[in-house]
């Protein structure tokens, strides 16, 4: 057992954790913010991402003991209060999600691949980006749609290439 | 599935044989081997084995099934690590003559079961390659650990 | 309805929750006290259980309880039998199993229940699973479907006299075949395949069981599609109690595709657990966990056969087929072995048909519904076929389809297999098809392939889907405030249900939607429901939602009448009012409903309340609705190094009256991803022990954003005829027509250099052998 401070969602919270605790578990069960999904065992699926100091994490393949003092933790109940972000706004728009459980993955994935792409995006850099991420329901094609749809909104330009894949 | 390898051990081939046949150098030798003791016709055997993202502790037993001192070694083996998995097989190991020592040739028909087929069957062939190369490393570390003891 | 820009998809109701993390899935619910179980899974596919030691695990931190077969028998508790046999769809009589929750005796496939561990935290209750020990006598396995049924092969069910097969499903009219093969011109042989395959729904199976010692009554919290029928499975065959002792809620579903349209071992395992620590109890499958013991999709050897004139003309199919039901008859495994077969014939007129289904018993876990549920395989079959006809005949694969398409005055029309369609405009959606798909462009994609050194292919195919089984309830009620509930017999993950539904009974009585509450998936709230798989809920929930929303509509006229002053045949509604014909009086709907709840007055005499229930139903013994479409397709291969991909899809669906098209068009991508992953990556691979050795994401490949190209969908409107809202299913067309679309399409690109067959997946790897020798058989 050993305790560590985070930030998790803007909030700082004092957690008492096993030595194999994952930060999915802590967040599930401690936070209790359910919102971050577990759908395989082998960190493939991208349900369980979240931000960690400003990148994006398969939170099932971090160990909570191993991270270090004051980590900055934001997981889909922190991308938005009140009003929705721009990104879940388009993902609705563009019904870009269907039974919703990769959706929380999907979403802090699609809002990190944005502002990494100050320079603009096209749909074929998109479907790329996505590859940690596992939907089994959309056929990807609306959760593209959706990401470059948030990105305008973001102020982010997208370039109407050709896909080509 | 089958698994063959060979390894050279720099130690004659009568002196390699009394070893291969030594409960105490085995126990020491065989990675993970917490318990090993010999019965009417082999061994009974415990063994901690990590393969990709399965670890378990097998209990199991080798009987000899044929053995011609000092070139032909066959054994057949199974063991059984409860929701892990279990493995068995029968394995042929000959003794050669070879520059400077003896060449050791495996050959191994495995069968799998349970967490470790299907976490592990990909990992298979190349944990058990890892392994035999410890196990012979170990080898002939107690071998020459043994000379130089011998010498001294 | 279409989207327009006047009226644009502004997103589903449901979505704000999934967005922002709030969806309630069942491994979010925590209830006071629970404790987790954790379960011993058989290693080997077939064996005689000697013993199982479970002396240490009883002493491991955490442990509360370990319970085995020996427990359930002692607790008396029953076993599982199918959830309907093909007897009751007209087929023969078969060998039906009996499923025990934790088996004791003989394990048949590898994944089996054993033993369970229930300990406070679910690592206690794993790690603790693993110290148990099982001595097991290993049996022979079988894994082949077709090899089971050889006279020498191991057998599972030793009082099955029928070997390993247990059922025959025969249809068509073998004379009629016979005398048309006789005088064919042209007759083509082939064997072909459908590997099993994963549902793989994202959210892996989940249940917490709570046993209520002061109701004497369970609830069960499970992901499921059907939350009555897993009430009726475990009440009546394994807990046997009352179906009203048991409460079933399916909150939010991660994913269904069929996985969860029947109960699984751990939903009645959870409860009697409850019951025997006195605490809830939580099951949560470990992905590798449910690899390993979900039921799984296909698994089909058919051996075909079809005749034909010089012209392209079909005149006769004979085909047996091989099902692998893997160990047990189970769940909803009849639909696929019918499936299969019915729809043979597809779009085109055949002639005559002799075709067999033997759904075989094998050590291998059992086989159930995945979308589609056996449409892939016969369309899989009548396209392949339709294009080595094409290929043989040097006709074009739009032309010959044209040739053997029904014509739309045929209508309604049987086919040899005893399916009647009602309406269907096959040979139009081939033409729209390939305007859609720019099918005379192709050519000089097929050069600037070639000019990078790659071979282009490409496919047409047309499939029919049979839509809404069984039947169904709905119900609409009014609110003492004059707002509404809807409460479904559906069970809405994913399909958008509480959308859609609620937009219908906003128009149909002018509430705005949000004012209207969609309730499903809880027996105590739902009176009653066949839950949602099939494409069934468009048709089956809508047509019942209809008839609720009339006879609600019927009540609130009596009491209009009363308000108005009026004869209640001299009342019309219309835009939320009720009014008196050739009069100026009316009334809102919503005021009539209000009146309902008021406890005196003149009104009170017409009772308490209004609501209405539909129900509805297809055709007895027919499905009743063919949705229809058309996919093109095209891929390009390198022929160095097998690599594929697939650079245009298009699909081009007969939906019937569109309810949603944006909804409709997600439908059909899922399911043509999910199709795509069937043609090219999945496939669930056993050894010949029967041990699974694809049984995590490291070795099971699913479609990923990149492997998928930009889908061309749209959808045509042919109503149909056999419901009163004119909709047609959506939920599996995608899923049926992209495996053979795909496939087709490699082989058009290979077939000139050599390669005349491929199974799938067709793999980067497969392809490439088939490519090498292929070469040097020239």
């Amino acid at each position: 057992m050993s305790e560590i401070t985070l930030r998790i969602n803007g909030k700082q919270r004092r957690v008492t954790v096993e030595g194999r605790t994952l930060l999915v578990d802590l967040i599930r069960d401690q936070m209790n913010l359910t919102g971050t999904h577990v759908g395989c065992d082998t960190s493939q699926c991208g349900a369980c991402v979240v931000k960690l100091d400003g990148d994006t994490v398969k939170s099932c393949t971090v160990l909570t003991a191993t991270l270090p003092e004051g980590t900055e933790i934001t997981t889909i109940e922190g991308v938005s209060t009140g009003d929705l972000h721009p990104m879940q706004e388009a993902f609705s728009k563009c019904h870009g999600l269907q039974c919703g459980f990769c959706t929380p993955g999907l979403v802090v994935t699609a809002i990190d691949i944005v502002e990494r792409s100050p320079d603009g995006l096209s749909a074929s850099q998109v479907r790329k980006a996505l590859k940690g991420n596992l939907c089994r329901c959309t056929g990807y094609q609306n959760i593209v749609a959706s990401v470059l749809e948030g990105a305008r909104a973001m102020g982010v330009q997208v370039t109407e290439e050709k896909e080509t894949v | 599935m089958k698994l063959e390898g060979t390894f050279t051990v720099d130690r004659p081939r009568d002196e390699v044989w009394q070893v291969l046949n030594d409960a105490e150098v085995l126990r020491d030798a065989i990675p993970g081997c917490t318990a090993l003791e010999p019965t009417d016709d082999g061994y009974e055997a415990t063994v901690q084995l990590k393969v990709g993202p399965v670890k378990a502790k097998f209990s199991g037993t080798v009987t000899i099934k044929e053995a011609t001192a000092p070139d032909l070694l066959v054994l057949a083996g199974e063991g059984n690590g409860g929701v892990a998995g279990f493995a068995k097989g029968e394995a042929r190991v000959v003794l050669l003559d070879a520059p400077g020592g003896t060449e050791v040739a495996y050959e191994a028909e495995v069968s799998i079961g349970g967490k470790l087929a299907q976490l592990g069957s990909r990992l298979i062939a190349s944990t058990s390659r890892k392994l035999a190369d410890h196990f012979f490393t170990r080898l002939n570390e107690i071998m020459s650990g043994e000379q130089q003891r011998e010498a001294s | 309805m279409k989207d327009t820009p006047e009226k644009p998809f502004k997103g589903r109701l449901e979505d704000r929750r999934f967005l922002t993390g709030k969806g309630r899935y069942v491994a979010d619910i925590t209830l006071a006290r629970q404790c987790y179980m954790g379960q011993v899974l058989s290693t080997h596919a077939h064996a005689r259980i000697l013993s199982v030691d479970t002396s240490e695990a009883e002493t491991m931190p955490g442990v509360i309880a370990v319970l085995t077969g020996a427990d359930c028998a002692a607790d008396g508790l029953g076993t599982v039998p199918p959830f309907f046999m093909p007897s009751l769809w007209g087929g023969p009589e078969g060998y039906a199993t009996q499923r025990k929750i934790l088996v004791d005796d003989r394990v048949r496939c590898v994944g089996e229940r054993i033993a369970i561990v229930i300990a406070e935290t679910a690592d206690d209750a794993r790690v603790a699973a693993e110290t148990i020990m099982v001595d097991y006598a290993p049996l022979p396995v079988v894994t082949d479907a077709r090899a089971a049924t050889e006279a020498d092969a191991p057998k599972l069910w030793d009082d099955n006299e029928n070997g390993n097969i247990s059922v025959s499903i025969p249809m068509g009219d073998k004379a009629a075949t016979e005398a048309a093969f006789a005088d064919a011109e042209v007759t083509i042989k082939r064997r072909l395949l459908s590997p099993r395959i994963a549902p793989f729904s994202l959210e892996p199976r989940v249940s917490v069981g709570n046993y209520d010692e002061a109701d004497d009554r369970y609830t069960l919290y499970t992901s499921s599609q059907d939350p009555h029928g897993v009430r009726s499975n475990i009440a009546r065959n394994v807990l046997k109690i009352a179906e009203s002792r048991l409460r079933v809620v399916s909150p939010d579903v991660g994913g269904g595709f069929g996985l969860k349209a029947h109960m699984h071992p751990e939903d009645a395992l959870v409860l009697w657990a409850s019951k025997h620590v006195g605490r809830p109890v939580k099951w949560l499958g470990t992905r590798s966990e449910c690899m390993l013991t979900d039921t799984q999709g296909r698994g089909q050897e058919i051996e075909v056969e079809i005749a034909a004139t010089k012209a392209g003309k079909l005149t006769a199919i004979r085909a047996e087929a091989w099902t692998n039901l893997g160990a047990y008859f189970w769940g909803t495994a009849t639909p696929p072995l019918f499936f299969a077969m019915q729809l043979i014939p597809n779009i085109y007129d055949v002639g005559a048909v002799d075709l067999t289904n033997h759904a075989v018993f094998t050590n291998l876990p059992p086989m159930s519904v995945y979308r589609g549920a056996g449409r892939p395989e016969a369309t899989y079959l009548a396209e392949r076929m339709m294009d080595e006809l094409a290929a043989e005949l040097g006709m074009d694969q739009a032309e010959i389809r044209k040739i053997n398409a029904i014509a739309p005055d045929a209508m309604p029309y049987t086919t040899a297999t005893g399916m009647t369609y009602d309406s269907g405009a096959f040979a139009d959606m081939i033409d729209a098809a390939a305007r859609v798909s720019d099918w005379s462009g192709y050519d000089a994609r097929a050069e600037e392939s070639r000019a990078k050194g790659r071979v282009r292919g490409r496919s047409l195919i047309s499939y029919v889907e049979v839509a809404g089984v069984m039947n169904e309830r709905m119900e609409i009620k009014f609110e003492p405030d004059g707002t509404v509930t809807i409460v479904a017999g559906t069970h809405s993950h994913g399909q958008g249900h509480a959308t859609v539904f609620s937009e219908m009974v906003a128009d149909w009585l002018s509430v705005p939607v949000e004012n209207i509450r969609y309730v499903q998936g809880d027996t105590d709230k739902v009176l009653i429901g066949r839950g949602t798989f099939a494409a069934r809920s468009s048709m089956l929930g809508g047509t019942a939602l209809l008839r609720a929303k009339d006879a609600l509509i019927e009540r609130a006229k009596l009491m209009a009448a009363i308000l108005l002053e009026a004869d209640k045949d001299s009342l019309d509604f219309a835009d939320g009012m009720f009014k008196v014909r050739d009069s100026n009086k009316a009334i809102a709907l919503t005021e009539v409903a209000k009146m309902y709840y008021i406890p005196a007055g003149p009104a009170n005499a017409l009772g308490l309340g209004l609501t209405g229930e539909g129900t509805s139903a297809g055709k007895p013994g027919a499905a009743p609705n063919y949705p229809n479409g058309t996919m093109v397709c095209e891929v390009e291969v390198d022929p160095r190094t097998g690599a594929l991909t697939v650079d245009r899809l298009a699909a081009l669906d007969d939906v019937g009256r569109i309810l949603n098209s944006t909804i409709c068009e997600g439908q059909i991508h899922g399911g043509i991803a999910q199709g795509m992953g069937q043609a090219l990556m999945e496939e669930m691979v056993f050894d010949e022990d029967g041990q699974l050795t694809s049984g995590s994401l490291m070795d099971y490949c699913l479609p990923r954003a990149e492997h998928m190209p930009d889908i061309a969908s749209e959808l045509s409107e042919v109503t149909c005829t056999t419901n009163p809202l004119g909709v047609k299913g959506i939920g599996e067309s995608g899923a049926i027509g992209a495996p053979v679309a795909i496939v087709n399409a490699v082989l058009d690109a290979v077939r000139p250099l050599g390669v005349a067959h491929i199974d799938m997946p067709v793999t980067q790897a497969k392809l490439w052998s088939a490519l090498r020798d292929a070469e040097a058989a020239q």
